[in-house]
């Protein structure tokens, strides 16, 4: 029961979001029903529109890692927006311009992309533990830094000669396989969830997550008991930060068709940001997160039929999705501010 | 002229029907331990809780406070112990904020006047423009003080004023609340130091488990009566145990002093020996130095001089995980701050500060689950604690089978001492008599035993040997036969008995 009840509120949650978007709908004479109807038949309504609303998903679950793993510690992490950049930034040097042997090429630029996340959280996180500076200053500080340098790097130094618009894109050897003819997804959404699977093993099956956890539920019970802190907040922040970077190479070395990156990042921004919002409708647990940014890839992807087969005007499909995440989050948002508000 | 009668009986808590009252132009002393209901009494007449029953009359006329604003309307202001000024905000900023209808900014030049001519009348010196945070304590209390004037009370209750303050910052308080009395205005000052109560009231009103057992015109009080008043008489049954010599000196602290969270020293140079087989207790109202002891020899604040040893060698410094593998197991003051952790199941709160042991981990750090929760489930048992399962929330237990888990814990961690603070506050009957068998169990079976409490008839039902703290050291020490309870009484009040200092 106890753990079915955030579930339950979830979807509760989900209901009253779509209604209320429904509602939203009548004054402008749209027919909720019929598209609705769009938006399901939009996202899961044949095999391929499944996988796009998966290949949707999967940077998302990431992105929603990095929001839960710092909220578990304590933490109001925003900073998966910037560590994203970097990630992306770090997956095109790798998959670009290092020339690698198929197998290893992909590996290695996966790894160097989660290696750019977290060394870009790393600051915020030591100047959190150093000094005290709160980190959502610090990581919104981050964000915009991260954006102008990688805006910077794709223009100046990755651009793909005589297109500047975006990065060279990355060598076939360290491209992830694409998964069916004519989808965008790719094997990459794997490795995202086999990602999600290790923090939730790691919080709850190891003495780090035990200890990150209670740093994040008691401070004080957490140094009664022998925790070192700061140590275990800056394992929140570099968790966050890998799966951040992930997130990045997830849409550089794993998405057709640009396998590159926009000057103007067109194709990563607000992934990080989203993030937070499927981290809130997941409950903060990795899993969840999983179902969630499933959730919001179908309303990403099926809103575009929403448009399309029941006339209903980009801005309204727009509003109407807001809805559904905001009511989505109310649940999580509330138990925060209540666990909060007792200290 | 003002004149305050209050009627109030009550069922439930803190009060069991007190009568109160306060003249024009003089300073009642209200006093008792912690719990006999001080504060309580006076955050209903200064409107911050309401009472269940009984009333207020003012003048003779009954009165209903639903804030502090109203009872500031009526001319009656607090000034709590912990105090709620802005840190930041310079000591002007902080006198007007919350003023009603003033549009404070604008209305600055004009109140700043004000401010400085009530301040001069008033004979207080205070910098108006400087943050408060950079101000010393005694100061940001004058500050609090003069926010309450400024409002124009007649009535002003101070909570513990002395606590935090320097012995010259005292004597200058009490030249002031002179001065405040000759102007005609009345004060409630709360404390349990006998010293204080006596220099300072023309009244004295003592309180013990929410009744006054006493009330009296200063001049003709003595320590020893009012000593008397505030511990009672009762005799406290001693829960049997077998007659044991006291075994090798385990804990030995010499000259020990700690800092305070406020960086004053809270343990002021205190010496002790805790033998095997013995429970050595620490009495004394609380906020005179015990959390701030208890909380050194747990490993959780550095000390500032002096040494502790266990088992003769020594332990600086010290971390929890270092206290706990030589041998301490703590208790520590407040579960729910330090003990455990609300959201985690009964079986994470189990291995709570024993997370690192390998007994409960496999390799790389893995948890192992499958020994976590055998663990658990023998705990429940042996302890008797009631729980719907090991994976239960800890937040659905109740207090007392919340307190059992933790002791619990601690007590199955083989310790050489047990380090219990205030073990069983807040707890029911039945959980505080098995909490406290479990204690004397732990003597029987040979080990050192730290109790400290801030219920005195714990201390005397339980220790072999007392010492009674008060302002960060000792004014007392031995066996428990060896002193009355008024005695004792008296040293929690901070007066020594004749040729028995320490």
């Amino acid at each position: 029961m106890r753990r079915a009840r955030p579930l339950l509120e979830s979807l509760l949650a989900i209901s009253i979001g779509l209604i209320a978007g429904g509602l939203l709908m009548l004054p402008f004479r749209y027919d909720p029903l019929k598209a609705y109807q769009a938006l399901f038949q939009g996202a899961f309504g044949t095999p391929d529109d499944v996988l796009e609303t998966l290949a949707f998903a999967t940077p998302l679950m990431l992105t929603a890692i990095t929001f839960a793993v710092g909220v578990r510690a304590g933490l109001f992490n925003i900073g998966a927006e910037g560590q994203m950049y970097m990630g992306a930034v770090s997956a095109v040097f790798a998959a670009s311009f290092l020339p690698l042997p198929p197998g290893v090429h992909v590996l290695v630029a996966t790894l160097v992309a989660m290696i750019g996340g977290a060394l870009w959280s790393l600051i915020p996180a030591l100047l959190k533990i150093g000094r005290g500076v709160h980190e959502v200053i610090s990581t919104i500080m981050f964000n915009w830094i991260a954006f102008h340098l990688a805006t910077y790097l794709a223009i100046y130094y990755l651009a793909e000669p005589g297109r500047a618009e975006r990065t060279r894109p990355a060598l076939p050897t360290a491209r992830y396989p694409i998964l069916a003819e004519g989808s965008t997804l790719t094997a990459v959404i794997f490795v995202a969830i086999l990602f999600c699977l290790a923090v939730y093993f790691i919080l709850w099956g190891t003495r780090l997550g035990y200890e990150l956890r209670l740093v994040g539920e008691n401070p004080e019970a957490a140094r009664y008991a022998g925790v070192r802190i700061g140590r275990a907040l800056l394992w929140s922040f570099l968790i966050g930060g890998m799966a951040a970077g992930l997130a990045g190479a997830s849409q550089i070395i794993g998405r057709p068709p640009a396998w590159s990156l926009y000057a103007t990042l067109g194709n990563v921004a607000t992934l990080g940001f989203d993030g937070i919002g499927v981290a809130l409708v997941g409950r903060n647990h990795p899993l969840g997160g999983i179902l969630a940014a499933i959730l919001f890839g179908a309303l990403q992807h099926g809103g575009r039929f929403m448009e399309y087969h029941a006339g209903v005007v980009s801005e309204l499909v727009r509003a109407v999705n807001g809805l559904i995440v905001i009511t989505l989050a109310v649940p999580e948002i509330w138990t925060m501010l209540r666990r909060r508000l007792r200290r | 002229m003002r004149e305050i009668h209050k009627v109030y009986p009550d069922g439930t808590v803190a009060l069991r029907g007190v009568d109160f009252r306060l003249e024009p132009g003089e300073i009642v002393g209200l006093l008792g331990e912690n719990g006999a209901g001080k504060t309580t009494l006076m955050k209903i007449l200064s409107g911050l809780l309401p009472p269940t029953r009984g009333e207020i009359r003012i003048d003779g006329r009954p009165v209903r406070f639903r804030n502090p604003a109203d009872a500031l309307r009526a001319g009656i202001g607090m000034v709590h112990q912990i105090f709620t000024l802005v840190p930041p905000y310079t000591a002007l900023e902080n006198i007007l904020l919350g003023q009603e209808g003033s549009a404070l900014w604008l209305a600055k030049d004009r109140a700043r006047d004000q401010v400085q001519r009530l301040l001069e009348e008033l004979g207080l010196s205070i910098p108006l423009d400087v943050p408060v945070e950079l101000l010393p304590i005694g100061v940001q209390q004058r500050v609090e003080i003069a926010k309450v004037l400024y409002r124009g009370t007649q009535v002003l209750i101070l909570d513990e004023p002395t606590s935090a303050l320097t012995p010259l910052e005292v004597e200058e308080l009490f030249r002031f609340l002179q001065r405040l009395k000759e102007g005609g205005r009345s004060i409630v000052f709360i404390t349990h130091k006998l010293r204080e109560v006596l220099e300072i009231s023309d009244r004295i009103v003592v309180l013990r488990n929410g009744r006054v057992t006493g009330e009296i015109p200063t001049p003709e009080a003595t320590p020893e009566l009012l000593a008397e008043w505030m511990v009672g008489r009762a005799v406290v049954p001693r829960v049997s145990r077998s007659p044991r010599p006291p075994g090798e000196p385990v804990l030995v602290v010499r000259d020990l002093e700690v800092m305070g969270d406020l960086g004053l020293l809270a343990v002021k140079g205190v010496s002790f020996e805790v033998r095997a087989g013995e429970i050595f207790g620490i009495a004394g109202v609380e906020g005179n130095g015990q959390s701030e002891l208890a909380q050194a020899l747990g490993g959780l604040r550095p000390i500032h001089r002096g040494e502790i040893l266990l088992d003769g060698k020594p332990l600086t410094p010290l971390t929890p995980i270092e206290a706990y593998r030589r041998g301490i197991a703590h208790i520590p003051e407040d579960r729910l701050r330090f003990g455990m952790a609300l959201n985690f199941d009964v079986a994470e709160n189990s291995i709570l500060s024993r997370q690192w042991e390998p007994a409960f981990l496999r390799g790389w750090g893995r948890l192992d689950w499958t020994r976590i929760l055998t663990f658990a489930a023998e705990l429940l048992q042996r302890f008797q604690v009631i729980a719907p399962g090991v994976r239960a929330v800890a937040r659905s237990l109740s207090g007392g089978n919340q307190q059992k888990l933790v002791v619990g814990r601690e007590l199955t961690k083989e310790p050489r001492l047990i380090l219990a603070v205030h073990p069983t506050r807040g707890l029911d009957v039945a959980s505080t008599a098995y909490i406290r068998e479990l204690l004397v169990q732990m003597r029987d079976a040979g080990k050192a035993v730290l109790l400290i409490s801030a219920d005195l008839d714990e201390v005397l039902e339980l220790s072999d040997r007392i010492a009674v703290m008060y302002e960060g050291k000792f004014l007392g020490m031995g066996p428990v036969e060896a002193f009355r309870r008024e005695e004792i009484g008296l040293m929690m009040g901070g007066v020594a008995p004749q040729g028995r200092a320490v």
